[in-house]
């Protein structure tokens, strides 16, 4: 489980104080697919790198199972980090002077830890690149690049994975495969998911909307089976 | 949704029964839209009456087969080539929020907001939807939910666009 208790994060500039959250409450269940959604600037991944850990809030406070973040230093979070967190960026963040294969395992090997060559197997299907673990990242297209992302991210089996804009360099079609593959690892691997994303399009596969406005959840739509029936009816009507 | 001409595309695929027809609709719109017996029965009597099929008997088990005539292509034909216009400020909301300006309503943002989530939460139902279709392999009402989705979402902007006005 994540939890945000009135979070807010200020950013200072000089002498000018700007606030980016303005108090955050947000609880997101174990095995959930939730989307953050807004305008540019109000603040949806400022709040992903809080609920990463990658920074610390200004005041309020964030746990992951149990654990609040904002009372370890730099160097706990990173621990925590590597062992309960995958993350997936708009730019994919990976390599270049290392093939598929070892952009895939290189979490592992920055932990000591040894590579399972079935768990690369089994990951390399998943995101549809079997075939291409020798090739380095300048000769794959953005989408093939951004699924060996996903499987980095997946590679240390992760409670929670966290998304920036995972499709923002995207075309809708590329979009869609990076969405099924992370939908169907979702449902498969039962990971807590939370991305953000400006696009209505990719928040469509989540379970739960969060609309972001300025630093503050404005609202939140959630998808339930019982209106899904009435929904079809109308769909066709 | 012309339930005559669909009638008429399936018996144009194949000489059917009323009973098969009942099916064959529910499969075309993935049981999406349920058709009462009555309806495709009181159809058929009229596409039999404007001669635009016909029936050639029985099958084994004394079910009236119907197949389709030269005048059932023709206007089947004619059905798939007329483009469709579309009434685009026939949308009940278009009417909501002009009478809303009209009148200064004092909650007209609030209208917006729960308009848009009520088009956000079709987003959500319409994805989950795609994704069934990607595993029943029907692509053809795929497109029809990619569709849907792409109108959500000018939709959804338009409403942050007045939203912001």
């Amino acid at each position: 489980m994540i939890q945000a208790e009135n979070v807010t994060k200020e950013f200072t500039v000089g002498k000018e104080v700007t606030s980016i959250l303005k108090g955050v409450d947000l609880t997101i269940k174990e095995g959930e697919f939730v989307a953050i959604m807004g305008p540019s600037g109000s603040g949806k991944s400022t709040l992903l790198q809080l609920l990463g850990g990658l920074d610390v809030p200004t005041s309020g406070g964030v746990k992951l199972e149990g654990t609040a973040l904002q009372k370890k230093n730099e160097k706990q979070r990173t621990i925590i980090r590597r062992k309960k967190i995958g993350f997936i960026f708009q730019n994919y963040q990976l390599l270049p002077t290392l093939t598929v294969l070892e952009n895939i395992a290189f979490p592992l090997h920055a932990d000591g830890k040894k590579v399972d060559p079935k768990e690369i197997e089994k990951l390399l299907q998943a995101v549809d690149l079997e075939g291409y673990e020798r090739r380095f990242p300048h000769e794959l297209s953005g989408g093939q690049q951004q699924r060996v992302a996903i499987a980095r991210a997946l590679i240390h089996q992760p409670a929670i994975l966290l998304a920036d804009e995972p499709t923002g360099n995207l075309d809708r079609e590329r979009s869609s495969d990076i969405l099924d593959i992370i939908s169907n690892l979702h449902q498969k691997r039962g990971q807590t998911v939370v991305m953000v994303t400006h696009d209505m399009f990719a928040a469509g596969y989540a379970d739960r909307i969060l609309l972001f406005k300025d630093g503050i959840i404005e609202t939140e739509v959630r998808r339930e089976d019982e209106d899904y029936a009435a929904f079809l009816t109308r769909f066709m009507a | 949704m012309s339930v005559k001409h669909s009638l008429l595309a399936l018996i144009y695929e194949k000489p059917r029964h009323g009973y098969e027809l009942k099916t064959g609709f529910e499969d075309l719109v993935e049981s999406m839209w349920p058709l009462n017996a009555g309806q495709v029965y009181t159809t058929l009597d009229r596409l039999e009456r404007d001669e635009l099929v016909a029936s050639p008997g029985h099958d084994k088990k004394d079910r009236k087969l119907y197949t389709i005539t030269d005048q059932g292509k023709e206007e089947l034909w004619s059905w798939l080539k007329q483009p469709v216009s579309r009434s685009l400020l026939k949308d009940e909301f278009y009417f909501k929020y002009l009478c809303a300006s009209h009148i200064d309503y004092e909650d007209k943002a609030h209208m917006i907001q729960m308009q848009k989530q009520t088009m956000v939460k079709d987003v959500l139902h319409l994805t989950h939807l795609k994704k069934e279709m990607n595993q029943s392999g029907n692509q053809t009402m795929k497109m029809l939910v990619e569709g849907a989705l792409l109108h959500l979402e000018a939709d959804i902007k338009w409403l942050d666009m007045i939203a912001g006005k």
